[in-house]
Order: structure tokens, then C-alpha cells, then sequence
């Protein structure tokens, strides 16, 4: 009898452990679906300057923050990810963004031309990459 | 003449001059074989609210309403065709490349969910335009999966 209850405690803790490794080793509930997807440090640098104020998911600015969070960037799937990069270059293109209003107050946060051509030439490449 | 009738003359008389200023409204194509309704299987419930809502700026296949041809309201429908069709024309949907494909119906859900779109002056004129809060979602979960279906 005991010999029973002793194999029964061990498989259940076998069990046990096996699922508590299996957590451990299962994929994060939001799974990205463009893991090699990653800010190069020189446009983040641009981003912390001119644009996460208003478009992070702790922003006050309702419209910024619905229309593009910079911190979640990374878990779009792709197809979210490709529309928001391909928008960023062309709202950056038509110098829509940042919004003139904005640059008034802020005029630190107004891009230099080879900040614009950076910022572009990564999200028209990432997009485009994305895309094939 | 009094003073009133001069008033009015002249009211008139601006009213149909200005009539001979040409509108330059957007031509209207029936038929369009990179339309995206014509080139995708898009659910009638979806596909009702694109043409009632969407589809008289966002389409080569406007529909005009007879104001629309009386000055000085025929300028401001005029611009409003066609800048919404430099925007987005769902009749040159399959000339898009993949990338900006993602990009206008990522545009969809942004302009549908905050409101901006349709134009409130627009649905004023075409009541058939007001999209309810499941109207909103339907359009918004379409656009969604069929970007993602792109990207399969």
C-alpha cells in the first residue's frame, strides 16, 4: 500500500515539474510576428526626441497614443507593423509629423534633414523587408 | 429700385455667374478592374458599408447628388473627391503595392475608430453614411484581417 502512495506522490510531482517546465519554456502570450524586428539606437534616439512623448502607451495625447504606441511597436503582428512603419516614413516625408503646433513649443523636437533621411530610410526598409 | 431689390439683384446676379465657374469635379468610372470589391471576396455586410459610407470620394465611382452641381457647393464636393481619392481609391486597390496596402487599412482602423472618418459634413448629406458602433467594429475587424491575411 505504501509503495502505491509513494509511486502515486512521485508521478504526480513528476507531472508537476514537468508542467512547471513547460511554462517556463512556453512562448510569451503575445507572440510578435517579426522577432528579428529591433529599433537601431540611432533612431530610437531620434524617437525619444521628437516623437515618444506623445505616441507611448502611458500618453495623454488620446489621438497620438491611439494612432501609434512606440513601446509596443515590437509586438505587432506583421501586417500592423508594416501599415505603422510605412505611415511613420510618409508622415515624416510630408513633414505631418511632428505636428507643426507641436514644434512651436517644442522647437528642440523639429528633425534635421539627415534625421528625416534616417528615420525614412529605416522604417521604408523595415516595412519593405517586412513585406516580402 | 429700393435698396432691398439692389441687395438681391446682386445676389442673383453672383449666383449665376459664378454657375459658369467650371467645378472640376472628378470623373466618374463605372467600371474599374483593379477595384478592390471586384478583385477580393469581401463580405456583403463589409462591402455595403464601404459603397454607402466611403466609396462616393474614396472610388472612381462617386455618386454625385444634384447639389453637387451648384456652385458654390459643387467647389467643396469637388475638393473633397479629390483629395479623397489621392488618398486612398479603392478602384486602383490592386495597383498598391503589399506594403501600402498595410498601411491604408491600418489607416482604415485609425480613421474609423477616433471618428474622423466618414466626414461628419458628409454624413450630414448622406444619413445612409452613419456608421453605428457595430458598424465601426465590422469595418475595423475586416481591415484588420484582411491586412493579416496579406501577410499569411
Amino acid at each position: 500500500m505504501k509503495k502505491y502512495v509513494l509511486i502515486s506522490i512521485a508521478l504526480f510531482s513528476a507531472i508537476l515539474f514537468l508542467n512547471f517546465n513547460n511554462t517556463d519554456n512556453s512562448q510569451p502570450a503575445k507572440t510578435p510576428a517579426s522577432p528579428e524586428f529591433s529599433i537601431p539606437d540611432d533612431v530610437q534616439q531620434i524617437i525619444d526626441n521628437s516623437c515618444y512623448g506623445c505616441h507611448n502607451s502611458d500618453s495623454k495625447n488620446k489621438k497620438g497614443k491611439m494612432k501609434l504606441k512606440f513601446d509596443e511597436l515590437g509586438d505587432l503582428k506583421t501586417h500592423k507593423l508594416v501599415g505603422k512603419l510605412a505611415k511613420i516614413s510618409e508622415d515624416i516625408k510630408e513633414d505631418e509629423m511632428p505636428p507643426k503646433k507641436f514644434l512651436k513649443n517644442y522647437p528642440e523636437s523639429e528633425l534635421t534633414a539627415e534625421q528625416k533621411d534616417l528615420f525614412i530610410n529605416w522604417a521604408e526598409s523595415t516595412a519593405k523587408s517586412l513585406s516580402e | 429700385m429700393s435698396k432691398g431689390k439692389i441687395i438681391w439683384s446682386i445676389i442673383i446676379a453672383v449666383v449665376i455667374i459664378i454657375q459658369l465657374i467650371p467645378s472640376g469635379k472628378p470623373d466618374v468610372i463605372e467600371s474599374n478592374k483593379n477595384d478592390l470589391l471586384v478583385n477580393n471576396h469581401i463580405p456583403d455586410s463589409v462591402s455595403h458599408i464601404l459603397k454607402n459610407a466611403c466609396y462616393d470620394c474614396h472610388s472612381n465611382e462617386t455618386i454625385y447628388p444634384w447639389y453637387a452641381y451648384i456652385a458654390p457647393v459643387s467647389w467643396l464636393v469637388s475638393r473633397d473627391t479629390k483629395i479623397g481619392r489621392e488618398n486612398l481609391n479603392f478602384s486602383e486597390w490592386e495597383l498598391l503595392s503589399k506594403m501600402d496596402k498595410a498601411k491604408m487599412l491600418d489607416e482604415i482602423v485609425d480613421e474609423v475608430e477616433s471618428g474622423a472618418m466618414p466626414m461628419s459634413i458628409y454624413v450630414v448629406m448622406h444619413p445612409e453614411a452613419k456608421l453605428s458602433m457595430s458598424d465601426r467594429d465590422m469595418i475595423m475587424n475586416w481591415a484588420d484581417d484582411f491586412g493579416e491575411k496579406l501577410f499569411e
